[in-house]
């Protein structure tokens, strides 16, 4: 069945918080490579955004004939990557994040194709909130609203966001001492 | 398929038909449909928005795109160009007052998400500043068509003929006729009016083909419906509005083969998929599963978001594919705190009975009497939630 567009624009961001053991190790391996290395908090994230929006403002069908197909997605990764990225920020506690793309896929919703980034957010220390501030498409198309859930532990939060509230703050779960 | 798109879970509904995220291994293949650059509207789309670009500080030029957009976006059932028509009226309506043509333009996007109450006070404020206004009269009293509020559509439908647009008022006029028990003369109103077509818009002629379709619908006459809605899709084939009305025509007279080959590309409309998998429904097809779950899915989209414009389509998809008309029924009471055209109160009794609750139709069969419906599909269906409220009822606890 061939998947087209649907009713408004939505996008999805998914965030899990690194299980503790992980995040432990990451500390030890960091530690043996770096005795002053500082802890950090790693989130990782998949941001589906759907081809049919960012083709209104990136024009990925390049030869116009109203397909979008791998090769010309492919030649716009970079651009997708770079737009996205630019409208979506991270900070933990007052302390800004990183966001390090990690691979870029195709992710398939009952209303179409979505370029789905996926990506690490490192913040330093272990904070108790991820704050979250979102832009994507929102000048463009105020309708535009992105699916927020968040993982942490036993812990999901689901927010949405739209123009009216771009901002949000996820619960982190405290890392475990040793 | 992202796990945060996945369907409110029922135990019968079947696994995602969709993959994991992927990388594809063929270049041609093809992901997403869009809009092609030949399609015309694409084209004018693309002049007006470089002539806004040129002119930034033009209202003319930014209705002009805001209204392609709008009309765009309706033509297709695809609610995202409602939002860019938002985004160019923005700055409009940032103003105060704002020009009662970019509070029309909104009322049309309000009016469009079902956001009636929204929309009629836009409305009320670009009749303030300009009391002649008639497309704010005929979107007003549209709305108060799809709300039922029939005495203040008819007022409205005037105002839009004193305003300057008399052909416009008397097809509104003839147009809520034909919920008040007057089809008959619905009729010979709308005949008029298109027999003046030389001098009428295509997308004018068109509506009025598909009012005097719906109006033969009313008085029971199939072969001048159907003759009416091929007339009005051989004006406008891609009307969104038109071929969703026209599948239900076909869809009721037993005709679900012929709903796929009018629907095939139109999978990409919310409207148009729910027919779409009403016709998989009536014809047994083995892929009748993979289209609840997407219509499912789509649906739940929508609630995740926070919006909810497709009532009378939710209330047919709980009952005649999820088969759960105690769903079907509580969406039905939602659904009419909203809209009250004849699809509603339909799919309200249709729940009613199926749920076995005629008393939780009585509002709509009130309703019914006191604006003397007219509806060959309605009229014996309420006959019978009446007769069965008068009955004796066997208590189910």
């Amino acid at each position: 069945m061939t998947a087209g567009a649907h009713s408004a624009s939505d996008a999805y961001l998914t965030l899990t918080q690194e299980s503790t053991a992980a995040a432990i190790d990451a500390r030890n391996t960091a530690t043996t490579r770096q005795a002053s290395a500082a802890a950090q908090t790693v989130v990782h994230a998949q941001w589906d955004i759907a081809l049919r929006d960012l083709d209104f403002v990136l024009k990925l069908d390049d030869n116009g004939d109203g397909n979008i197909v791998w090769a010309e997605l492919r030649k716009h990764q970079q651009a997708i990557a770079a737009y996205a990225y630019t409208n979506l920020m991270f900070s933990a506690d007052g302390g800004s994040c990183r966001i390090a793309p990690t691979r870029q896929m195709v992710d398939d919703h009952a209303d179409g194709a979505y370029a789905s980034l996926m990506f690490d957010v490192t913040c330093p220390g272990t904070p108790a909130r991820l704050t979250v501030d979102y832009r994507l498409f929102f000048a463009i198309d105020p309708s535009h609203r992105a699916i927020v859930v968040s993982r942490s532990g036993e812990n999901v939060a689901t927010a949405v966001l739209s123009p009216d509230k771009a901002s949000i703050d996820l619960p982190l779960r405290p890392q475990a001492s040793r | 398929m992202a796990p945060v798109a996945a369907p409110v879970a029922t135990a019968t509904a079947p696994a995602s038909p969709f993959r994991a995220p992927y990388v594809p291994t063929s270049d041609t293949e093809v992901l997403q449909q869009v809009p092609a650059d030949a399609d015309p509207t694409v084209r004018d789309m693309k002049l007006l928005r470089n002539a806004l670009e040129l002119d930034p500080t033009s209202l003319a030029a930014a209705d002009r795109l805001a209204r392609a957009y709008i009309d765009f976006g309706r033509e297709l059932g695809d609610a995202h160009y409602a939002g860019y028509a938002e985004a160019v009226l923005a700055p409009w309506l940032a103003k105060a007052p704002s020009p009662p043509v970019a509070l029309v333009d909104e009322a049309t996007i309000l009016q469009y998400r079902h956001q009636f109450s929204e929309a009629r006070r836009q409305l009320k404020l670009a009749l303030a500043q300009d009391a002649n206004n008639a497309q704010a009269w005929l979107t007003l009293a549209t709305i108060d068509m799809v709300q039922g509020d029939y005495p203040s559509a008819v007022h409205e439908c005037s105002q839009v003929a004193a305003s300057g647009g008399s052909v416009l008022g008397i097809a509104c006029t003839g147009n809520v006729r034909s919920y008040l028990g007057q089809a008959q003369q619905s009729q010979v109103i709308l005949t008029q009016i298109a027999g003046d077509a030389p001098s009428l818009t295509v997308p004018f002629k068109a509506w009025v083909q598909g009012l005097l379709a719906e109006t033969s619908e009313r008085l029971g006459d199939w072969t001048q419906a159907e003759d009416h809605y091929r007339k009005a899709l051989a004006l406008t084939p891609k009307d969104n509005y038109l071929l969703v009305a026209y599948a239900d025509f076909l869809l009721d007279r037993q005709r679900p083969a012929e709903v796929l080959t009018l629907l095939r590309d139109s999978s990409q409309s919310d409207t148009a998929f729910l027919r779409l998998a009403l016709a998989k429904a009536a014809l047994n097809s083995p892929d009748l599963p993979q289209y609840v779950w997407i219509m499912g899915a789509r649906f739940e989209a929508l609630a995740q978001r926070g919006s909810d414009y497709y009532g009378r389509e939710q209330v047919r998809f709980a009952l005649y594919l999820q088969h759960d008309p105690r769903l079907a029924l509580d969406l039905a009471e939602r659904n009419w705190q909203v809209q009250r055209a004849p699809w509603d109160a339909r799919v309200f009794l249709e729940a009613a009975r199926a749920a076995e609750q005629p008393q939780a139709a009585s509002a709509v069969l009130a309703f019914i009497r006191d604006t003397k419906l007219q509806d060959p599909v309605i009229e014996p269906l309420a006959r019978q939630l009446e007769t069965q409220m008068t009955a004796p009822t066997v208590s189910t606890r």
